[in-house]
């Protein structure tokens, strides 16, 4: 058995509080104002009474102090609602088996999301419960029937909806995160491996550090990536670049070409990073680089004939592959595959389909 | 031996070619200009003529046509700088065998020349890239439909070519040997030379304006 979620609504017990607390604390919770929560109290209460039942079972609730309680009241309040709303009995049974089905998700420990597997007694209460709330909706009030089955299931369903937008929300967060770590990685801490390695060659160090200085400003002030309008233009920008920074050639075809975008702009800093490992590990000193495009993908390919590299070997906190060049295909959709043998070089092949774009 | 004549304007250049080739090539003339070329070219009658897709008083292209249809036992090697489709396609067309870009190694470079003196074609990566954008699937059919359109094979090998893979490496790569690599490669560069298609030219000037 799991932990029921408890839901971050108190009492109020501060000075704001009228009766209980209750309107005080939800306001806070949801940050309205209390007298808007009042307000909508008073008028659910003239609804067959159903404000004051919430009442009383938000006040048993209380933060998860006493849970049954709260819930068998909170059942009676949407219950009393719903007849008042015009909802026969019969009706206001099924949803209530729909809803039980519901809350043995939360006893056992089930899953709504994709993957994830329902109790075989959700399904049974649901389908049960759907069923004869079919069977009552056409005889009862068929105006306000539906709706207030509407109004129920997203009061039932949105706290779970509600924590899959918050874990959605904090997904965006952590990959904006990995990708700007992505980029300081491939920019910032390259150039200051760089500049320590060459720290007595002055010329060569500023004009690293001031190359650096404008790549910085214009991904954190301006459109974010060079001038390039097009894909191969953006290409050859970051070929020129790792060829200036690491001394390596590198050798550039492609057939087709692509407005750029965002999702083409990670592909072009993936692809990037593979000529930098190529041009700094490999020990070749010729890179090849074919961009293709066609009807239904994208795919960009870096080739040299240096050492290769065995893929177990690599040490597992070194970011270059894992971030800068799969992590940041995965996130723009698309995929990279590395061929690598010791010995006889290594090939990065990056794809992305058309339709992520 | 392989007997060479140097076409380029750019002395320095010419210099550093002449000392990058090996003992199977020997530079027998050398020519800055369309004008200076022609000549020499009749008169020393070379196996290969390396030739700058560039040239102050015209271009590679009009060398091969001044000289092809006379001696079709000189084969021409175009040898740029140039990234532009239009250059180097206009320079196959007119019959030249192959397009390497001056960034080459001595070593590929001596190969090239040796393949090409044998009648085999040579493909640099950016050429094959070229290729493969103009043979496109699914473009317009002219006349000889075995002419407008590559084979799944041509397509495949040039895709290597295009990832910077030699001749060798394909044949390794698709289980073929190098002398049927080489046969792909020339179909490719008769279907380039030949086909009728418009949609070639018209591409190639296109690209520019993408």
């Amino acid at each position: 058995m799991t932990q029921i979620p408890v839901l971050p609504f108190e009492r109020s017990r501060h000075d704001d509080r009228v009766i209980a607390g209750v309107c005080g604390g939800l306001a806070s919770t949801l940050r309205v104002d209390a007298t808007l929560v009042r307000l909508v109290f008073a008028l659910l209460s003239l609804a067959g009474g159903a404000g004051i039942i919430l009442y009383f079972a938000l006040w048993a609730y209380d933060g998860g102090r006493r849970t049954w309680p709260g819930a068998v009241l909170i059942a009676a309040a949407a219950a009393s609602l719903l007849l008042a709303l015009g909802l026969s009995g019969g009706a206001v049974f099924g949803v209530g088996l729909i809803v039980a089905g519901l809350g043995v998700i939360l006893i056992r420990g089930g899953s709504m999301r994709q993957g994830g597997s329902l109790p075989k007694l959700t399904i049974v209460l649901m389908v049960i419960g759907a069923a004869v709330l079919l069977g009552h909706v056409g005889t009862s009030n068929s105006f306000i029937g539906p709706g207030a089955v509407l109004g129920t299931l997203l009061l039932v369903l949105g706290p779970w909806i509600w924590q899959l937008w918050r874990e959605h929300l904090e997904r965006i967060r952590l990959e904006e995160r990995a990708e700007v770590a992505a980029r300081i990685h491939d920019s910032v801490l390259q150039t200051l491996a760089l500049v320590q390695r060459h720290a007595d060659d002055a010329t060569r160090v500023s004009a690293v550090a001031r190359r650096q200085e404008r790549e910085l400003r214009r991904w954190l002030y301006g459109s974010g990536f060079g001038d390039a309008v097009t894909l191969a233009d953006a290409l050859a920008e970051a070929a020129t670049d790792v060829e200036e920074l690491h001394g390596v050639r590198i050798e550039l075809a492609s057939a087709g070409d692509l407005p750029l975008d965002e999702s083409l702009e990670q592909l072009v800093l993936a692809a990037r990073e593979a000529m930098t490992n190529a041009a700094k590990f490999s020990t070749a000193d010729e890179i090849a680089v074919y961009l293709e495009t066609d009807g239904d993908h994208i795919a960009v390919f870096v080739r040299d004939r240096g050492v290769g590299f065995d893929r177990a070997a690599v040490p597992a906190d070194r970011r270059g592959v894992a971030e800068s060049i799969e992590g940041r295909m995965r996130r723009a959709g698309g995929s990279a595959t590395i061929v690598s043998t010791p010995g006889s070089g290594t090939e990065v092949e990056l794809t992305l389909p058309r339709a992520a774009q | 031996m392989i007997r060479v004549v140097l076409v380029d304007d750019h002395e320095l250049f010419r210099a550093g070619v002449r000392g990058e080739l090996g003992t199977t090539v020997e530079v027998v003339g050398e020519a800055g200009s369309v004008t200076e070329a022609v000549p020499m070219i009749r008169e020393l009658d070379p196996d290969v003529v390396l030739l700058d897709v560039h040239l102050p008083d015209g271009g590679g292209e009009a060398v091969i046509a001044a000289i092809a249809q006379e001696r079709p036992g000189v084969k021409f090697l175009a040898l740029s700088v140039s990234d532009a489709a239009e250059d180097v396609i206009g320079v196959i067309r007119a019959g030249a065998r192959g397009y390497v870009t001056k960034t080459i190694s001595s070593d590929e470079l001596n190969d090239a020349i040796v393949r090409v003196s044998e009648g085999d074609a040579v493909f640099s990566p950016r050429l094959a890239g070229f290729v493969l954008d103009a043979f496109r699937e699914g473009a317009r059919v002219g006349d000889d439909a075995e002419l407008e359109t590559l084979t799944a094979r041509e397509r495949e090998v040039l895709q290597l070519i295009a990832r910077g893979y030699k001749y060798k490496e394909i044949a390794a790569r698709l289980h073929l040997s190098v002398k049927t690599v080489e046969a792909h490669v020339s179909s490719v560069l008769r279907k380039l030379q030949l086909s009728s298609r418009a949609e070639l030219t018209r591409w190639a000037h296109e690209r520019r304006l993408i």
